[in-house]
């Protein structure tokens, strides 16, 4: 198997996902991606040279777009419904810059 | 009256005669329900008042000798995997993320299935967001397949399989990103459609795959599962993505197979951990074809290995993406006590995701990282060119292609643990999401060896579905309309 | 620190700008049909799409994109038919899919450019342009009579989605830093959002602030935005970067955000550029980071920001169809397009013989812009320059203050015949200012209050004659002081003629016939 990513990749990407993977769970998260990864080297065998990419399955889907016109829209409460915290109808959380994390 | 096991038109037929009220068919649903979910668990959530409301309705207007003015879908039980919005009801995606989310709005595809008639009975456990192919990774413990409740139901529409399969739903709405509705068909032995990307809208069905994604019915005959095609197809002003469909999925259905010419590819059917019995069913119902007419002609998938690693390239990036909103501010899981947000973001996604959605959130994020998209993304959408153009060039010679779902029949719980293995069993089902094609499972019989259901995989050319439901009615007359499992078919709820 | 010049002589600034346009001139979002409101109650303008739910799906707003494609027509840039969108990652609590739905490489609008008029006054905060003669060119300048053109080439204009608001709690001045906790608000969350990115073309903090009032007027002009420094419909962010003057490889740039007028633009990239200096000369080293323009301290600081990520992992939307506009849809927006103020610089030069410099003052603002042609319906082309004076001395100061030019006591009419009594030297300049300032008072016609107020100006060659006969008479040592050299006691006669006529004598008239009865 291949070293595709590092522990320290893993430690890396974790964060950029805010995904807080304890120190133990790192060498198995390390190992499951690099057996993942080698399963993808086939993409990287082939000549692809000239070849477009489709990004989107439907051949010819184009210009598909709304008139600027008003819909409905969600009650205050009906947006907040689901809010883990709130606050005077706006959505609580906690210090962004934050410092005083254990 | 056993509602569990009649089909649509049995019912349309009964409540027109006034047989039985729409009523009756909603309150024996829901016992049976209760009489045999606690063995299946199929259900994460079951909706007594939302089906009694509408089963009212239904009633009323019968009453009122509007009857004809019903939809397709007139007191037909139906019941939704629960990653699809309706509004009132939790949809959890069967992951503690969500577990406590109640839905503010309703899917396109479950409206219109409600607003055709249908009966809600509830939501449908499932793998974790869809992440998976034996529905073991749902937080909420795991669905049994009716036909052997020591083996899995397939994934990740386990729950949408199995109800249809013990009789509790007559029609069941699944999601399929790279064989989520074909293969718990085929492990339940129950007809499973996903359509061509694009024929039903994704509007409130919570993306895994967004270029892959696509919502079909369960039910136990060909004509049932078009009926519900009927009902939910066509092009929805919210999903960008969403076709014009305004064909009637049933005609044409009984047209027969003779002239038709039908392809096997042999990458397919050579393929390493294709085990006998499904390959000798396959083969069997090749046979059956033969007999009614068509024509098996073998045609070729030159780029079908590459397109199998494409699909574990953009199916991870399109959902690491998808589950980046997920972050404890705004709804779902949020870890308390935290002073800073990133402290919150970190706990939150890292208690309320399991390990098959972690992983795929990372491999993705890693897939997308700079550096990395040239040799992994970018390919993988260029091979999407050649897979879709392989398929092209096929159905220039061919109507319709038959292949396995999957290399086995339903094995047993806990029996694959590794991913890249977990992987290797979806090879037949992911090419035709990369491509966008049509696919379906239709019960072609039990395997030999396992004598668990064996499904028979139609694929179709892209917008033309009625070829693969007219291949599958056929290989139906041939081998009998999908029964309810054993073990339930006799089980009468409240008894 | 140095002074500008100084720094100017060793040092060469090398300024690009962010710019980005709330299209507040639309009914709903980029994405949903959430409607555009400014200031409404928090969360009360939201859907499962602008708030990020699971399974919500977006739609292009098809005005938001004829809006863009307007804007990119009248900055002279190419229109691309073929672009999609991207999901560009990064995790912020005001991002309710914490992905911005935006553009990739290629943008709806590519490799445009504006050309800037820059003032003669401000000259000397771009190097090297005072000492040319009119006509010649360096750089991307061309020397003018009354200043210099610069061209500002555009990289792109693309389309994205605003994000929430958030206000900090617990910090001080409701400041991120120190805050304890934060209130999100997603009502303008998916507000449609232009971004337009500048080559890095700017020399000078006056050419940035120029090129924000430019792209301003024309966005108002094509009426897609507000443009609302106060409001946040309008953000510039500028990127700062010295070199040695003389050098050509680009120093490390600094962003400059959190400029909230047109002014802190200016005076905060002036001191950037004033810091940097400082930093390079004493052998530091300028870092890359994100400065925000304190205006009441008048420095920039560093700020921490988490906003930002290394890699955004950029990938095009699935869920969005792509874009292949057709040569019909482009020609039926340009055909939407309304005189630009470049053209009616020029128009205004052509039709009614006004400097480059009157007319571009005029034009700067449309509500002066409109005054001007509403006064000409009926002025005599001659009273044009003086009517320009009036307007760029007097009126835009006013119309600075809070006057109202479209609703003030001060019609079109009225201004004309302002100008017309000055003109025809009824009334002295003098005397114009206090009728001015009468006709907004009293709201009454100019020739109502010169006759009022007695205000005639006294042009009787006769009259006058006769006050400064006597005047001379009456300070004799004076006169003979001046005739020995005193040549500024010629004020001192023109002051004491004025007395003597009660302030109505015409001044120029007085001093005319006062120099020819001295010197003579």
């Amino acid at each position: 198997m291949t070293e595709h990513v590092t522990e320290k990749d893993v430690r890396d990407i974790a964060e950029y996902c805010r995904i807080g993977l304890a120190d133990s769970e790192i060498p198995q998260m390390t190992a499951d991606l690099n057996a993942i990864i080698d399963e993808l080297a086939p993409i990287t065998e082939y000549d692809l040279t000239g070849v477009e990419p489709t990004f989107h399955p439907i051949g010819d889907l184009s210009n598909v777009m709304r008139e600027d016109v008003e819909g409905q829209s969600f009650t205050q409460e009906e947006a907040l419904s689901n809010a883990p915290a709130q606050q005077d109808g706006s959505f609580l959380i906690p210090s962004i810059l934050g410092g005083g994390e254990a | 009256m056993e509602f569990g096991t009649m089909d649509i038109a049995a019912i349309r037929s009964g409540l027109a005669a006034k047989e039985f009220s729409a009523r009756e068919v909603a309150e024996q649903s829901l016992a049976r329900i209760d009489a045999v979910d606690g063995t299946v668990n199929a259900f994460l959530e079951v909706t007594p008042e939302a089906a009694l409301a509408k089963a009212d309705e239904v009633d009323a207007a019968i009453a009122a000798g509007a009857f004809d003015e019903l939809g397709p879908l007139a007191g037909v039980p139906v019941a939704f995997k629960d990653n699809m919005n309706l509004a009132g009801t939790h949809t959890t995606c069967a992951s503690h993320m969500l577990e406590n989310y109640v839905s503010p709005y309703t899917a396109t595809c479950v409206q219109r299935a409600i607003d055709a008639g249908a009966l809600p009975l509830g939501k449908l456990n499932m793998d974790e967001f869809a992440f998976g192919s034996t529905t073991e990774s749902s937080a909420f413990g795991t669905t049994k397949n009716p036909w052997d409740t020591s083996r899995v139901p397939g994934g990740s529409s386990g729950g949408s399989a199995a109800a249809v399969a013990a009789g509790m739903a007559t029609v069941t709405l699944g999601s399929d990103t790279g064989g989520s509705i074909r293969q718990p068909g085929s492990f339940c032995g129950v007809v499973a459609v996903k359509p061509t990307y694009g024929v039903v809208s994704r509007y409130g069905v919570v993306a895994f795959g967004s270029s892959l994604d696509q919502v079909g019915p369960f039910a136990r005959s060909v004509r049932d599962a078009a009926l519900a095609l009927n009902a939910i197809s066509g092009r929805d002003e919210r999903d960008c993505t969403s076709q014009d469909v305004t064909i009637d999925f049933t005609r044409g259905l009984d047209a027969g197979v003779a002239g038709m010419k039908i392809g096997i590819v042999p990458e397919f059917m050579d393929a390493a951990g294709l085990t006998s019995e499904v390959k000798y069913a396959i083969e069997g119902a090749a046979e059956k074809l033969r007999e009614m007419g068509a024509e098996i002609v073998e045609v070729e998938l030159p780029h079908v290995r590459a397109a199998i690693s494409a699909y574990y390239v953009i199916a991870p990036c399109e959902a690491f993406s998808n589950l980046s909103r997920f972050d404890s501010v705004r709804y779902g899981f949020c870890d308390p006590s935290h002073k800073s947000l990133a402290g919150q973001y970190e706990a939150s996604r890292a208690k309320g995701f399991g390990p098959e959605a972690r992983r795929r959130i990372m491999l993705g994020s890693y897939l997308l990282s700079a550096g990395v998209y040239d040799k992994y993304y970018y390919p993988a959408q260029q091979v999407r060119t050649l897979i879709t153009q392989d398929y092209e060039r096929a159905y220039e010679t061919v109507d319709c292609i038959l292949a396995p779902v999957a290399p086995q029949t339903a094995f047993a719980f806990g029996q694959i643990s590794d991913p890249a293995t977990m992987y290797a069993t979806d090879l037949y089902t992911i090419s035709i999401n990369i491509a966008g094609n049509g696919g379906m499972s239709v019960p072609v019989g039990l395997g030999e060896d396992s004598q668990m259901p064996v499904g028979a995989q139609l694929i179709a050319p892209a917008f033309h579905d009625m070829n693969m439901l007219r291949v599958a009615a056929a290989l139906e007359e041939a081998y009998g309309t999908a029964r309810v499992a054993p073990d339930f078919a006799d089980v009468k709820a409240g008894a | 620190m140095k002074k500008i010049e100084e720094v100017l002589k060793d040092w060469e600034p090398v300024i690009g700008l962010e710019v980005h346009c709330e299209l507040t001139k639309l009914e709903t979002k980029m994405f949903c049909g959430c409607k555009l409101e400014f200031g409404a109650a928090p969360n009360t303008h939201t859907c499962p799409v602008c708030l990020g739910l699971p399974g919500a799906l977006p739609v292009p707003n098809k005005a938001a994109i004829e809006s863009i494609v307007l804007a990119g027509l009248a900055t002279n840039c190419d229109i691309e038919k073929h672009t999609m969108f991207y999901r560009k990652g990064y995790m912020y609590p005001d991002m309710a899919k914490n992905f911005q739905t935006t553009q990739g490489p290629k943008a709806f609008c590519m490799r445009g450019h504006l050309d800037l008029d820059v003032d003669e006054k401000n000259i000397n905060e771009r190097y090297g342009v005072a000492e040319l003669a009119p006509g010649e060119t360096f750089e991307n300048v061309t020397r003018t009579e009354d200043g210099y053109t610069a061209k500002v080439g555009i990289t792109r204009i693309h389309m994205e989605e605003d994000a929430g608001k958030m206000i900090h709690v617990g910090g001080a001045e409701g400041r991120i830093e120190g805050a304890t906790h934060s209130l999100v608000d997603y009502n303008r969350a998916g507000t449609p959002l232009i971004e337009l990115v500048t080559e890095p073309d700017l020399r000078s903090p006056e050419e940035a602030r120029l090129f924000m009032e430019k792209l301003r007027q024309i966005f108002l002009a094509l009426n897609i935005s507000d443009c609302s420094m106060e409001e946040g419909s309008i953000r510039a962010d500028g990127n700062i970067s010295l070199r040695r003057r003389g050098t050509d490889q680009l120093g490390t740039k600094t962003e400059l955000k959190n400029i909230n007028s047109f002014k802190s633009l200016h005076d905060g990239l002036l001191y950037e550029i004033c810091r940097q200096a400082e930093v390079l000369e004493e052998g530091g080293v300028i870092y890359q980071e994100t400065r925000h323009w304190d205006a009441s301290k008048k420095r920039t600081i560093v700020m921490r920001t988490k906003e930002t990520a290394d890699d955004y992992r950029m990938f095009p939307d699935p869920d969005l169809a792509p874009y292949d506009l057709s040569d019909e849809f482009i020609e039926r927006v340009r055909a939407k397009l309304p005189e630009l103020p470049d053209q009616k610089v020029k128009r205004f030069q052509e039709t009614w013989s006004l400097s480059a410099y009157d007319a571009r003052h005029l034009v700067e603002h449309r509500v002066t812009a409109n005054f001007f042609e509403a006064c000409m319906e009926t002025a005599d082309a001659k009273l044009a320059k003086p009517l320009a004076n009036l307007i760029i001395n007097d009126l835009a100061a006013m119309a600075n203050d809070g006057l109202d030019l479209s609703a003030s006591p001060l019609s079109p009419a009225r201004a004309v015949e302002l100008v017309g009594l000055l003109a025809s030297d009824a009334i002295s300049s003098k005397q114009g200012k206090q009728v001015l300032a009468a006709v907004l008072d009293e709201d009454k016609d100019p020739a109502q209050i010169v006759e009022e107020k007695g205000m005639k100006q006294v042009s009787d060659t006769g009259a006058l004659e006769a006050v400064i006969d006597k005047v001379l008479a009456d300070n004799p040592d004076k006169v003979a002081a001046y005739k020995g050299g005193k040549t500024g006691l010629l004020g001192f006669f023109v002051g004491q003629c004025m007395k003597a006529t009660r302030g109505q004598g015409n001044p120029k008239l007085i001093n005319q016939m006062l120099a020819q009865k001295l010197n003579g």
